[in-house]
């Protein structure tokens, strides 16, 4: 019993649209003005540019580099003189010159940013592309920051992501495979992978998946990610939306998939497993002692995050006899005014946690990190002062939130926040037998997952001791040199790992 | 031979898995309380018993491996209906059926008086019920690979629970030992054949046996988590009676958890209240087991679909976990159901084993002449 909801199914039918498609286009000058603007609506910004003797010029002025316009069409343009569209095109000092007479195809090109010239007496026009797209200029991940590490992340243009990709790898076996998905925004996405590291298998789930969408538009790979996954239900994310060139880089290089969206700065890497979105890239960049020990501070915080607020709130309603007496006088002193059972105590300050975090995110930066600090300590010290939470839980609930917030990937942190609700809920009515429901149910869940069809659990179940090496511990560089097998690499080894010991000098 | 399972690779799981599988399956309910079963047959030599039901586990597993083999890939409601033909060997399997269901009614029956005695007295038989066998429904309906999950987690996340028993042995004397072998061997076999309902649970062997990937790596695993079993049995047990003194055994139902309610921390005392809450998860791959392999025994039987086997067979245990309520009734099933499961798990698959070899003979015979 799989629960995943069949994103749209149902066929589309198929439109007749061969009407529109086989438009020639005319070879009138006024004709064809008036084709292209009754068929992208006459734009404000559409520029018709008539030359002489016989040339029009039709572009839409935002999408066109108004320098190379002007340097490498028009004055060539005005230089020479022509007879056919095919003379045009060796004229113009453009690198992408197509012709067509086609109307369908000369709307998509100047959509996309190019130049239309038609020649009066000719149906077909030359298409020269001179598009530029606005995006931001490169700057630091700012969700995935780290102190030891390349200091770069992906933008929103699709180019600038894929040559920061091909940066890191500089690799012939690079594929990468361009699909548009929606009706409507026609958004292109890069599929990138390593030829002879990646599985056949995997490429072709992955990509049959994104063909098989039938949306209208898609904005973000996040959107895409939940369109595309094993199990849409699942509040577990199973692939990873990274902002990190080098991370999706060393995905790739472990032989998994990379998926880049058009307009989104976060890239699609796939399959991941549960284990690997606790860690971050910055553990291969440091020794691997330290990176063990941040590994294991980060999940014993996850798990803190998770159970700690629970284990309080079980442990204060049903089971007095487990906490020792020499904590049992402060614990009771503190909670002597409160006034509500400690269930509700916990759920009124995790739900102001989530407020300030919620209300930090939306605000702009300098204001959001004040409301931050004043509304933590102004809340904080008042709610204990009234007397409507107790100092002890204060500690744990911002332990647990601090906590939930060493996770490198948000919105694995995300989920580790939101589960911790109807932990407590549980715990507060049946105590750690609620808590241990809990936790068996996750695991269940989680076992029941896949990502990409590779285990969710992996390297921990299926056991792949080898694999585990680079999990929960990092162990050093010589014993991590296969490739995780859960992504059925094609080639196993990333090196030889008997490499020579330097000399002691 | 005929009716064998043909699998996909897909589905199959690799032999090393059976370690936790089998050692699981073994562990449940019973460890809580199995010290004084024994205690009262064969006083301080109760760990001979412990050790002497470990090596009957070993020998029955020899059998079983050894008539599975001889099906090359099968599993047991297969080889009934091959063995007996079609009719007797059906009423076999459900007779088996009905043994997996008494089994995981069972364990699931007493898990729920642990809880209800030792944490929440007040706590309604039918929520611990219903909320356990849904859990158990969510990991089955994920298939054999999660609940060997469920089985390999539950182990490998509860082995800490073994180390703190050293806390008790600090207090112990080794003196309550001795003099060894003072009780006589027949109240030392009898001790043996209590251990019965906490030893049994290897039986499912012989129905995940067609799932094993690598057969040939099959004896080593089983013996290996059979073995494993043994030994914490029989550290308990050594733990128990070197801690408690004399005649106090007969009178702690529960005296592993007894065992735990002094283990204390610097932020935690009486241990046993965690203990029994984190039972559920040891308990787990118990459930998940016996309800598979009823489910796999109701397909043989009559065709009947996972889903609909898993919501009659709940319901029918969650009908039963309410008419059982009280302390002797559950002793009473528990004792029942320990004297059946010893004919079934240590007696039949002996026979078993012959039958399968004469007839195995006979039809070589035959097909020779």
């Amino acid at each position: 019993m799989k629960f995943k909801l069949p994103f749209k199914k149902k066929q589309k039918p198929i439109v007749n649209t061969s009407h529109n498609n086989k438009e020639i286009l005319s070879p009138s000058k006024i004709d064809f003005i008036r084709s292209i603007k009754d068929a992208t609506h006459s734009p404000a910004d559409l520029m018709v540019k008539s030359m002489l003797p016989n040339l029009t010029l039709i572009y839409i002025n935002n999408l066109v580099n108004d320098k190379n316009l002007n340097d490498h069409i028009i004055t060539n343009l005005q230089n020479a003189t022509m007879e056919t569209p095919a003379t045009i095109k060796q004229i113009i000092a453009i690198a992408e010159v197509n012709i067509s007479s086609q109307l369908e195809e000369a709307i998509t090109a100047i959509i996309n940013g190019n130049v239309l010239i038609h020649m009066e007496g000719y149906s077909q026009v030359v298409l020269a592309n001179v598009s530029t797209r606005e995006s931001r200029s490169l700057t630091t991940p700012e969700n995935e920051s780290q102190v030891i590490g390349a200091q770069v992340g992906f933008n929103e243009s699709l180019s600038t992501n894929i040559s920061l990709v091909r940066r890191y790898i500089m690799s012939p076996d690079l594929c990468n495979e361009e699909i548009k998905v929606g009706t409507r925004t026609k958004t292109s996405l890069n599929i990138l992978y390593m030829n002879g590291i990646a599985s056949d298998q995997m490429v072709n789930t992955l990509r049959q998946r994104i063909n098989d969408l039938d949306v209208d538009a898609l904005l973000d790979s996040a959107v895409l990610v939940e369109m595309i996954d094993d199990n849409t239900l699942s509040p577990f994310p199973q692939m990873l939306l990274t902002e990190r060139p080098d991370r999706f880089c060393d995905g790739l290089l472990n032989g998994k998939l990379g998926v880049i969206v058009d307009g989104s700065s976060m890239a699609i890497v796939c399959p991941q497993s549960f284990i690997e979105f606790f860690e971050s890239r910055e553990d291969q960049n440091l020794r691997w002692q330290v990176a063990t020990f941040v590994r294991l501070l980060r999940f014993s915080a996850i798990f803190l995050s998770v159970f700690l607020t629970p284990i309080y709130v079980g442990a204060l309603t049903f089971h007095y006899e487990v906490i020792p007496q020499a904590f049992l006088v402060p614990l009771s002193e503190s909670r002597a005014l409160v006034p509500f059972p400690p269930v509700f105590e916990a759920l009124l300050l995790e739900f102001i946690i989530e407020l300030l975090r919620e209300a930090g995110a939306r605000l702009p930066t300098k204001i959001g990190q004040t409301i931050g600090i004043v509304g933590g300590i102004v809340i904080g010290t008042a709610a204990v002062q009234a007397g409507i939470t107790s100092n002890i839980l204060l500690i744990i609930v911002a332990l647990s939130a601090l906590a939930s917030f060493t996770t490198p990937s948000y919105i694995m942190g995300n989920v580790i926040r939101l589960i911790r609700f109807p932990i407590i809920i549980l715990a507060g009515f049946w105590g750690f037998y609620g808590i241990m429901l809990a936790f068996c149910f996750i695991l269940v869940h989680l076992l029941r997952q896949s990502s990409l069809g590779a285990p969710y659990m992996a390297p921990f179940y299926p056991p792949r001791f080898q694999d585990m090496r680079d999990s929960l511990i990092r162990l050093p560089l010589p014993y991590t040199a296969k490739r995780p097998s859960s992504v059925r690499a094609t080639d196993q080894e990333k090196y030889n790992p008997e490499v020579e010991h330097p000399k002691k000098s | 031979m005929k009716n064998s399972i043909q699998l996909s690779p897909k589905d199959m799981i690799n032999a090393y898995l059976l370690f936790f599988v089998i050692h699981g399956a073994q562990v449940g309910v019973g460890i809580h309380g199995f010290q004084r079963v024994i205690y009262q047959d064969a006083k301080h030599d109760a760990w001979i018993s412990v050790l002497l039901a470990g090596l009957a586990t070993h020998i029955i597993a020899f059998c079983m491996i050894k008539t599975l083999e001889i099906y090359g890939s099968n599993d047991l409601y297969g080889i009934h209906q091959d063995v007996y033909g079609k009719r007797i060997g059906n009423f076999f399997n459900i007779v088996y059926i009905l043994y997996c269901f008494v089994a995981f009614f069972s364990v699931l029956r007493n898990y729920i008086e642990v809880i209800q005695t030792w944490i929440f007295p007040d706590l309604a038989t039918w929520f611990l019920s219903a909320t356990l066998i849904l859990i158990t429904i969510y990991a089955f309906t994920g298939g054999l690979r999660v609940i060997v999950g469920v089985s390999f987690f539950s182990i490998v996340l509860a082995l800490w629970i073994l180390p703190l028993l050293f806390v008790p042995l600090k207090f112990s004397s080794i003196d309550s030992l001795f003099p060894i072998l003072e009780t006589n061997v027949g109240s030392i076999l009898k001790g043996a054949q209590s251990m019965t309902f906490t030893i049994i649970g290897f039986e499912i062997l012989q129905i995940i046996y067609p799932f094993v990937k690598d057969k040939e790596n099959v004896r080593k695993h089983v013996h290996l988590g059979l073995l494993f079993t043994t030994f914490v049995y029989l550290f308990i047990m050594f733990v128990s009676l070197t801690y408690y003194s004399e005649g106090k055994l007969t009178k702690t139902i529960w005296a592993t958890l007894s065992l735990f309610s002094f283990i204390s921390f610097p932020f935690m005392e009486r241990f046993e209240f965690v203990a029994v809450c984190f039972w559920m998860l040891i308990i787990l791959p118990n459930l998940c087991l016996y309800l598979w392999a009823a489910c796999r025994g109701a397909k043989r039987v009559v065709k009947i679909s996972g889903k609909k086997f898993v919501w009659i067979f709940s319901l029918l245990i969650f009908i039963g976990t309410l008419f059982v309520q009280s302390r002797t009734q559950i002793n009473t099933i528990n004792t029942q159901f320990g004297h059946i499961a010893f004919y079934i798990i240590f007696v039949y698959p002996i026979f078993l084993l012959f039958v399968t070899m004469l007839k195995k003979k006979y039809t070589s015979q035959k097909e020779q002449k």
